[in-house]
């Protein structure tokens, strides 16, 4: 780079490469150090459901997509103070042939994931619904100390 | 240099054809009512697209390799189909590549089926289509046969750049976008939105097939669903729930 060019370039310029290098690194490592497995576990025959968690300001909201379920087939417990974990049985066992592939072998009948849940809820209070195949979760946030603007 | 992204046809293409877009978005709508369409109208692949931008994959069908991008055919459509998720880097050079060969191949009218996520999505019993597109006469056309324009707000994504390129281009373009979820398969908005593409091209397609398979397209949808998630956040899809700014 000749000098001209290099004494033109202002510190935020080179702020904002700089800050842009690391956030294209940061991207980088989170791709390579999270390892991503299959969304389906042969041994426990389970595959995994597409899975949503929102936050409001009353609750949190977690919904799934459970296909081919019934609702009296659905268990949703939680495994730790912040992990709830949903299962299901599906109505007719799903092998691999069925989504044309060949190269694999095995049969699926659960659904299966643990979601955590962002913020401190009451899990007593939780409330669950399920229409057009989705599951609806509902869980009352706890309430802490609020400030109040003067 | 190479061309960034290229269109390499198989097959010969009609000019003058209605050009469908059937790529990955909230709720795979137009993926889902794209494919049915091809199927339905026993369309044939004539040409797929090539570049470095996408990831290294290929589909396989039948033992077979075929790009994850293609075009399908027959004498008088032509539609984008994309099975794996665009990635967002990639999504604006491949959208403008589509929207110039369509051109080139005179496209008489472009139509993207998609979906625009509704939050409680599950409680809605009859979807609703809105509609929006790339010149104002086609605006009194669709008004005059009853489907819904979206007046105001933001699209983002792959139909959001087709509708500025064709409107750039004078392109007669037209999006239609089904009420659906973000971030589920949407097989009965897929359904809805067809109903809205057969009032417009006068191409009748059973739908019912849809609607009664979709429990299994939901389940064997649900990978695709997954990746192209992914990619609508780093497109900062969800700035569709934004309220616009009109002073």
């Amino acid at each position: 780079m000749s000098e001209a060019k290099r004494r033109r370039r202002s510190v935020f310029d080179v702020m904002t490469e700089y800050m842009e290098g690391l956030e294209a690194l940061s991207e980088e490592l989170g791709e390579i150090a999270l390892f991503e497995g299959p969304s389906w576990d042969m041994k426990s025959c389970c595959i995994e459901p597409l899975c949503n968690v929102s936050v409001t300001d009353e609750e949190v909201i977690i919904t799934a997509d459970l296909p081919y379920t019934d609702p009296d087939k659905i268990t949703v417990e939680p495994v730790a103070r912040d992990l709830l974990e949903i299962k299901a049985e599906i109505k007719r066992k799903v092998s691999f042939h069925e989504f044309g592939i060949t190269h694999r072998q095995g049969e699926f009948q659960f659904f299966r994931c643990v979601n955590r849940i962002p913020v401190a809820v009451d899990l007593k209070k939780m409330k669950t619904k399920f229409k057009r195949g989705i599951l609806e979760i509902r869980l009352p946030r706890k309430k802490g100390i609020k400030a109040h603007a003067r | 240099m190479s061309e960034l992204v290229r269109v390499v046809e198989k097959r010969s293409v009609p000019n003058n054809a209605l050009m469908l877009h059937g790529l990955p978005d909230v709720g795979l709508v137009g993926l889902i009512a794209t494919s049915h369409i091809i199927g339905q109208l026993k369309m044939n692949e004539i040409a797929y697209v090539d570049s470095d931008l996408l990831p290294p994959i290929v589909v396989l069908h039948e033992g077979l390799p075929h790009a994850p991008l293609r075009i399908f055919g027959n004498n008088d459509i032509i539609a984008s189909f994309g099975e794996s998720a665009i990635p967002a880097k990639a999504v604006q050079p491949i959208v403008k590549k589509l929207v110039e060969w369509g051109q080139s191949k005179k496209a008489r009218l472009m139509i993207s089926m998609g979906g625009i996520p509704v939050q409680e999505r599950q409680d809605i019993e009859s979807v609703k289509v809105y509609a929006a597109a790339s010149i104002p006469t086609l605006i009194k056309t669709l008004t005059d046969k009853g489907i819904e324009i979206m007046h105001d707000g933001f699209l983002v994504g792959p139909y959001a750049l087709i509708m500025r390129y064709c409107a750039e281009r004078n392109i007669p373009a037209i999006a239609l976008l089904a009420q659906s979820f973000y971030n589920y398969p949407d097989p009965e908005a897929a359904a809805a939105a067809i109903k809205e593409f057969s009032k417009i091209s006068g191409v009748s397609i059973d739908v019912s097939k849809l609607i009664e398979g979709g429990e299994e397209i939901r389940l064997k949808a649900r990978d695709t669903m997954k990746r192209t998630t992914e990619e609508l956040n780093r497109m900062k899809k969800t700035q569709e729930y934004d309220l616009p700014l009109y002073v």
